[in-house]
């Protein structure tokens, strides 16, 4: 059953590509690259911190800490015992748009499936392909050092009661191609969402301040407001300002930038077509301005 | 006891008086330290900045590349002298790692200097390709360096 959901499953991403693009696609190494480029490289996948750019890529073991207690990122590389090297494509699927393991259980929401939830379908099975295209490295996952509540898996399914509606993107059809393409991006592939929106007491997305910037970013970091407000967000800054940005880390001030934000331009955005990084800043850049002051956590202790 | 007592007050006066004295002169000859050597950063992000406009706008001004990047050459050359003196607290997000990893610092500035060197030739050979990469490798150095000597941004006094 699950076998024949799957194989309708992939049979409907190679028709989406079918009609989108030329005839019988079969799922593509190249796009899906570009689909990891456009996610920001995956790099919380990859242990930079900890072991430095001699880091295996996407073999997992990076610990990310938020509120909740400091979970491990997994391996995505194709090893067939400690990596998704045995996934099926509804495996992928399920994991990346309703944050299910392949035996059910519950992904932590660390793991920013909300936000891929909204890609679609010939997106993630190119990606997939391309995962599956690299070599299998060998690491064990390991588990969270969190308190319970917060590492118990069963646990995740009321928070995703709270907190998670499956997305699907649609386009606005009165805006341009362009808009459409930056929303697709924002919302679904770069996930910009799940380090600058706040959370709320619960771990879920404060929806009434998106894109706000959070003081309680992973990794204990500050990730900015970035919507177009003049005094705490980018509103002084240009589209192109905010292209170059995404493509060369240098503020409008010339200033560079540091950590996670740093990696996912060096590894990620810097790689996508120009076109794209502008439909991003076009899109963030005709949001509603959020005025939201970002203050360190612990500012004033 | 009566001896014993007086001297300890007599030494506790004398701590008063040097803490009481001495501390704030202390914290404000730091803090034209950190004036200084803040004022160079910004001119280095001034020049960056520049750089930034002229090439993301398409600007025609490649001549003044070459300027801006002989003047981080010699922003690159200030920066020892601006960061001689060791405060790390304070309304500055120097690290102490400046001063514990002095060898490294130097190398991080010596890297800085060598990307606007090759920077400045690109722009002087007027060839766009070696421009964009010249200018990467130096938006590099800066990263390079401020990775591991400026504090991060929620650490940031700027955001306390």
């Amino acid at each position: 059953m699950a076998r024949a959901f799957g194989a309708a499953l992939a049979w409907l991403g190679l028709a989406g590509a079918a009609t989108a693009q030329t005839a019988t696609l079969p799922a593509s190494i190249g796009r899906g690259e570009a689909v990891l480029r456009a996610a920001g490289g995956c790099t919380c996948h990859t242990n930079y911190p900890g072991e430095g750019d001699d880091a295996p890529e996407l073999a997992g073991g990076r610990g990310l800490e938020t509120p909740f207690g400091t979970f491990y990122s997994t391996n995505i590389t194709p090893h067939r015992k400690t990596g998704i090297g045995t996934w099926s494509d509804a495996d992928f699927l399920r994991a990346m748009t309703e944050g299910r393991a392949p035996d059910r259980s519950h992904y932590f929401p660390v793991f920013p499936y909300p936000a891929f939830s909204n890609m679609t379908r010939r997106d993630l099975l190119d990606l997939k392909a391309y995962l599956f295209s690299l070599t299998p490295v060998e690491r064990e996952n390991l588990p969270p050092d969190a308190l319970p509540p917060f590492r118990l898996r069963a646990a995740v399914a009321g928070w995703k009661l709270l907190n998670f509606r499956p997305g699907s993107f649609e386009a606005d059809a009165a805006q341009s191609p362009a808009w459409n393409r930056g929303a697709y991006l924002v919302n679904g592939p770069a996930h910009c969402g799940e380090c600058h929106t706040p959370r709320t007491l619960s771990g879920g997305l404060d929806r009434s301040r998106w894109l706000a910037g959070s003081a309680e970013g992973p990794e204990g970091e500050l990730a900015a407001n970035i919507t177009p407000d003049r005094r705490t967000g980018i509103g002084e800054w240009s589209a192109t300002d905010l292209a170059w940005y995404l493509e060369t880390g240098i503020k409008p001030d010339g200033d560079d930038t540091q950590g996670l934000m740093a990696e996912v331009i060096e590894h990620g955005y810097a790689h996508v077509d120009a076109a794209d990084r502008r439909a991003i800043a076009e899109y963030l850049l005709s949001l509603p301005p959020i005025e939201h002051e970002m203050k360190a956590p612990d500012a004033g202790k | 006891m009566a001896p014993m007592r007086s001297a300890l007050s007599m030494s506790a006066l004398t701590f008063v008086l040097v803490l009481g004295g001495g501390a704030p002169a202390l914290a404000a000859e730091d803090a034209v330290h950190i004036k200084y050597r803040q004022k160079v950063m910004t001119g280095v992000g001034a020049d960056m900045g520049a750089i930034s406009d002229i090439l993301k706008n398409g600007l025609p001004y490649t001549a003044a590349i070459a300027l801006h990047a002989d003047r981080l050459g010699d922003s690159a050359a200030l920066i020892p002298t601006a960061f001689s003196k060791n405060v790390s607290t304070g309304a500055t997000d120097a690290k102490p790692e400046i001063w514990q990893k002095a060898d490294e610092f130097e190398r991080a500035i010596q890297a800085l200097e060598d990307a606007a060197d090759d920077l400045e030739e690109a722009a002087d050979d007027e060839e766009p390709a070696a421009i964009a990469k010249a200018f990467k490798t130096l938006g590099k150095a800066c990263g390079g360096c401020h990775d591991t000597f400026r504090k991060p941004k929620e650490e940031s006094y700027k955001n306390q």
